[in-house]
């Protein structure tokens, strides 16, 4: 009897005793100096909110968050990931903006066997021959959005288009995406220089071409310069200008009323109607005075993942995590998230209007879905 | 391709090339004069802009804004010449690089600092938006045909003031010869800090101009910059008449160049290559017109000092 | 027998009068016992940046410090000998050997035509071309789309035979013996009647014309020498890095090539390495100060790193080199005072 006492009594003592707690570490890297700096910044102040709104614990275990900046410099981000991997000893890599920073990093760090996951950047070599088991994606395939956009424009019936985007990468994956699904004519593929600010002599050779509609891919202040002239030479009369990129939260506050009634395509928007999402643009405004943008919701997915993968596992272990992640269904600002075989998401993307809110703030409203449930075009040729 | 979009974009290209003058100015008189090279000029363009944009934001008025604007770059200047600049003039040019660069980090750093990274509101003028139809069919913003007309002015008004008066006699001694200048007994000091703030004056001008058409935000004048070095070393350094000429030219190949060399270039390869090679080529079109410059005339077109 | 006695003896003499030099590099080559001991191997890692970074500045200080050549566009050397690299090992040649070949025949050459071409200009007019030069061909690698364009391409480390670079000390060493040969190479090259010849026409070129030399032939060949160290480096670096992208050669980087050899001490052996040193240092301590001392200004730290350079520039005549041999003459002076 008095044994049994014992043992049960040893039991629930130990049962009953408060476990020392885990710590999970990620390592978080953005931009938070220099010219892009905004963006890392709107991306740390989503993260910060996710860690409140989870108290401070993902999965149940402490949740310890070193950000990091890279300067936008890929031996910079190449140094910290070493540094983060070996010296912080960190669980998760996270983060990342930018294709190319993430082209550098990706190696030193999936090969550790720790995982990676994006908050935005997705160039088509991570997704497809180059893509490994230890990296995911929290936002999308860098070609995703054109793509919507061209069945957008393809599906509405316009008949010609005039296309336009920087002279670098990404410019050009935006518009070999868009052509992937608009089979109309495309009157003329114009590049323009990286970080031009006068658009001047472009919209002029425009007007004279008079195409029905013009689709531009002008990111940060590029887009910021090119909206404010397009207004200001009275283009609207002219062509209806669509956008991927360009219109965002970032390039609003500065654009204010000349953005208003221009369309583009979006993974997300602040007006997608769900529990998560709701709170987060909610709490983002409350907290940090504006609108939060593409970018801050897929930071705040990206701390839901970690979160979600460790409470589903148990353990903060790189296998189990994969695994949990692998499987999607992951509680998102955009709903339930699946994962395709290449761990990129299969997602819907929205036709978003640019429109003032109740409070005469310029934001953006979703006015249909281009694509359900859309996968990117490079998972085929990823194979682990 | 069209008489009408031709003569558009000469405008155009006439637009650029005042702003590059306003910022080459001042720029060749400060190498020219005083030998400094001095790479901060780009953030007196975003000094006059940001100054310009934050008063017509606080008064509501856009000319306001620029009237107040004004004696704020000018003081800037003086100030940053009375300070820095007036002892880097013994210095070698790479020491000159570095501390201007220094100043670039720093300006870019304040500004940052003083109005936040994102972008600043800034808009068109009522009085001033709007159309205007240069040719029939071709309605051109009112306010670039402003743009054009205040670079105008302002060139007219510099080369009026430099072969006109006294003052200008001294500013084109001290360019020719400084040390003669010096033993004649003119104030260098003052003449040259006096050169200074003008030319920071018409660099804010320039900022002050873009700051309704283009984004302004911390860096912006340094895209200006590397193209008004571009300028004046075609033009010739410490020549005004040099950089106004360097300037029209550089600004109707840039524009002219990237709207026509790729539909030009498809003519002579395939639509696939065009395409990849034209905006390249576009883009070093103006450092390839400065290198074959220098190869025949290594000091530039009009070179100031004999 | 007497000619490698002769050697020896040079080497010798070389090293003696470059004592700070040969102190940092073998500092260098004990390094790592330290971060193994304490356990922080990811130093390491900026010690190889440091490394390859000097390496680079001391390739243009050949033609900048002892030349008098302010050149804007030696990273474009740096980023061509690691496109050697990278490129080589898109169409699958892994031979770490054949990219340093490449690299040292094809940066020659690029040094030669742009040296060639943009030499007979000078003063600002020089600086400006050299720019230019480097603009070109930064656009020309963004719009090479088949090796990534701006993107870049991620790339295997090189295979030097029977070394492998994936065990990370290895890399390292190779990179250290890279800057031993280096170092000895431009110090042999400065003490040469080459370097003397360069450093005469620096100070005074119409004096050495009349000497029946021509100036601009030395320029070139120095500027060919200072653009294959510069291509050296960048192939090394490719490989530390496992990735090449345009954005080492944009004219940026010249500038910071610039700030390094201008920190340390112009016109010195030991300067370059010792501004890299420096420089990569602030570059990781300074975000960490601003961050304890105004966190809310953390992002904002270049705003100390531009007086920073002003400073240098105002008040540390001959870089940090010179701020030692200051230090030095007055101790010496001191000790004096004190009599025998």
């Amino acid at each position: 009897m008095k044994k049994a006492f014992t043992i049960a009594a040893l039991a629930a003592a130990i049962t009953l005793a408060p476990a020392h707690a885990e710590t999970v570490k990620i390592g978080y890297m953005t931009t938070l100096s220099g010219g892009a700096g905004i963006i890392g910044k709107q991306m740390q102040n989503a993260v910060e909110l996710a860690l409140e709104h989870k108290g401070g614990k993902l999965g149940g275990m402490d949740a310890d968050v070193v950000f990091v900046d890279d300067q936008r410099k890929p031996d910079v981000a190449k140094q910290l990931a070493n540094r983060l991997v070996k010296s912080d000893r960190v669980d998760v890599v996270a983060g990342i903006i930018w294709s190319n920073l993430l082209e550098a990093v990706h190696k030193p760090v999936t090969r550790s066997d720790i995982l990676l996951i994006s908050s935005n950047a997705g160039p088509s070599t991570v997704a497809g021959e180059g893509c490994h088991k230890n990296f995911f994606s929290m936002s999308w395939q860098n070609d995703q959005t054109p793509e919507a956009m061209g069945k957008h424009m393809q599906d509405a019936g316009i008949k010609s288009v005039y296309l336009m985007a920087p002279n670098y990468q990404a410019g050009k994956d935006m518009l070999s995406g868009f052509k992937r699904y608009y089979k109309g004519n495309v009157k003329a593929e114009v590049y323009t220089k990286l970080g031009q600010s006068d658009f001047q002599p472009e919209l002029s050779a425009l007007r004279a071409t008079a195409p029905e509609a013009t689709m531009v891919f002008q990111p940060g202040g590029m887009g910021i310069n090119f909206v404010k002239q397009w207004k200001q030479a009275g283009m609207d009369g002219v062509s209806k200008l669509y956008q991927v990129f360009t219109v965002d939260g970032v390039s609003l506050p500065a654009l204010k009323e000349s953005a208003l009634g221009i369309l583009g395509t979006q993974t997300w928007s602040p007006d997608l109607n769900n529990a998560i999402n709701n709170k987060f643009v909610a709490d983002y405004k409350a907290k940090f005075g504006g609108y939060p943008s593409f970018y801050a919701a897929q930071a705040y997915d990206t701390i839901l993942a970690i979160d979600h993968a460790i409470a589903k596992s148990g353990s903060k272990d790189t296998d189990k995590m994969r695994a949990v992640l692998a499987a999607g269904n992951i509680p998102t600002t955009r709903g339930l998230l699946k994962m395709n075989s290449n761990h990129f998401p299969i997602q819907n993307i929205y036709l978003r209007e640019t429109v003032k809110d109740a409070d005469g703030i310029v934001t953006t409203r979703v006015t249909e879905t281009v694509f359900t449930d859309h996968a990117d075009s490079y998972a085929a040729k990823c194979k682990f | 391709m069209t008489l009408t979009l031709i003569l558009e974009q000469t405008f155009n290209g006439l637009q650029a090339g005042v702003t590059l003058f306003l910022v080459a100015a001042g720029l060749t008189l400060i190498l020219g004069i005083m030998d400094v090279v001095f790479l901060a000029h780009g953030a007196q363009v975003m000094i006059g802009a940001y100054a310009a944009a934050a008063v017509a934001a606080a008064t509501g008025n856009f000319y306001i804004g620029l009237f107040l604007a004004i004696p704020v770059t000018f003081a800037s200047g003086y100030v940053l010449e009375f300070l820095l600049i007036r002892h880097l003039y013994r210095r070698d040019h790479m020491e000159q690089v570095l501390a201007t660069f220094g100043l670039i980090l720093f300006f870019n750093e304040l500004i940052r600092i003083g109005f936040g990274p994102a972008a600043l509101y800034s808009d068109l003028p009522r009085s001033l938006s709007g159309f205007v139809e240069i040719l029939p069919g071709a309605p051109y913003p009112i306010y670039r045909l402003w743009v054009i007309l205040v670079g105008l002015a302002c060139a007219i008004g510099i080369h009026i003031f430099v072969s006109r008066t006294r003052i200008g006699a001294m500013v084109r001694a001290g360019a020719n010869n400084p040390e003669m200048t010096a033993a004649l007994g003119i104030n260098i000091k003052i003449l040259f800090r006096f050169i200074f703030a003008v030319g920071a004056c018409f660099a804010g001008v320039a900022g002050m101009m873009l700051g309704p058409i283009t984004a302004v935000q911390p860096g912006m004048g340094e895209p200006l910059l590397i193209l008004s070095l571009v300028v004046i070393i075609i033009g010739g350094v410490g020549s005004v008449r040099g950089a106004f000429i360097a300037a029209i030219i550089v600004g109707l190949i840039d524009t002219l160049g990237r709207v026509f060399l790729p539909a030009m270039l498809r003519s002579v390869v395939d639509q696939a290559t065009a395409d990849g090679a034209g905006p390249a080529v576009a883009s070093m079109l103006v450092y390839i017109t400065m290198a074959v410059v220098l190869i025949f005339r290594p000091t530039g077109l009009f070179p100031a000092k004999g | 027998m007497s000619g490698i006695r002769n050697l020896i003896g040079l080497v010798y003499e070389g090293v003696k009068d470059n004592r700070l030099l040969w102190l940092l590099i073998i500092g260098f080559a004990l390094f790592p016992i330290i971060t193994h001991f304490a356990d922080l191997p990811f130093w390491n890692d900026v010690a190889m940046r440091i490394m390859l970074l000097g390496m680079a500045a001391m390739g243009l200080n050949l033609v900048l410090g002892y030349g008098g050549m302010v050149s804007f566009g030696h990273a474009a050397f740096i980023g061509i000998g690691a496109y050697c690299a990278g490129i080589s090992q898109f169409y699958g040649i892994t031979n770490g050997w054949v990219h340093l070949g490449f690299s040292i025949i094809t940066c020659g050459f690029a040094g030669l035509v742009i040296g060639y071409l943009a030499l007979r200009t000078s003063g600002i007019y020089f600086i400006m071309i050299t720019l230019a030069f480097a603009q070109m061909l930064f656009f020309l690698f963004v719009s090479l789309e088949a090796f990534g364009g701006d993107d870049g391409m991620s790339i295997d480390r090189a295979e030097f035979g029977f070394i492998d670079l994936y065990d990370p000390l290895r890399l390292y060493f190779l990179i250290w013996i890279a800057l031993v040969v280096v170092g000895m190479g431009l110090m042999f090259i400065v003490r040469s009647r080459f370097g003397v010849t360069l450093r005469a026409i620096k100070s005074n070129a119409s004096r050495v014309e009349a000497m029946g030399l021509s100036p601009l032939r030395f320029k070139i060949v120095g500027y060919v020498i200072s653009a294959v160290v510069c291509g050296i480096a960048g192939t090394l670096f490719a490989s530390w890095q496992e990735y090449v992208s345009p954005d080492i050669m944009h004219w940026t980087r010249s500038g910071e090539l610039m700030i390094i050899i201008i920190l340390g001490g112009l016109g010195t052996l030991a300067g370059p390495l010792l501004g890299a040193i420096v420089f990569l240092l602030l570059e990781e301590c300074l975000p960490l100060l601003l961050g304890a001392a105004a966190p809310a200004y953390a992002e904002n730290w270049m705003i100390l790193f531009g007086p920073l350079l002003i400073m240098v520039v105002m008040f540390g005549r001959g870089g940090l080199i010179g701020l030692l041999s200051q230090l030095q003459v007055r101790r010496n002076a001191r000790s004096d005072h004190r009599g025998p």
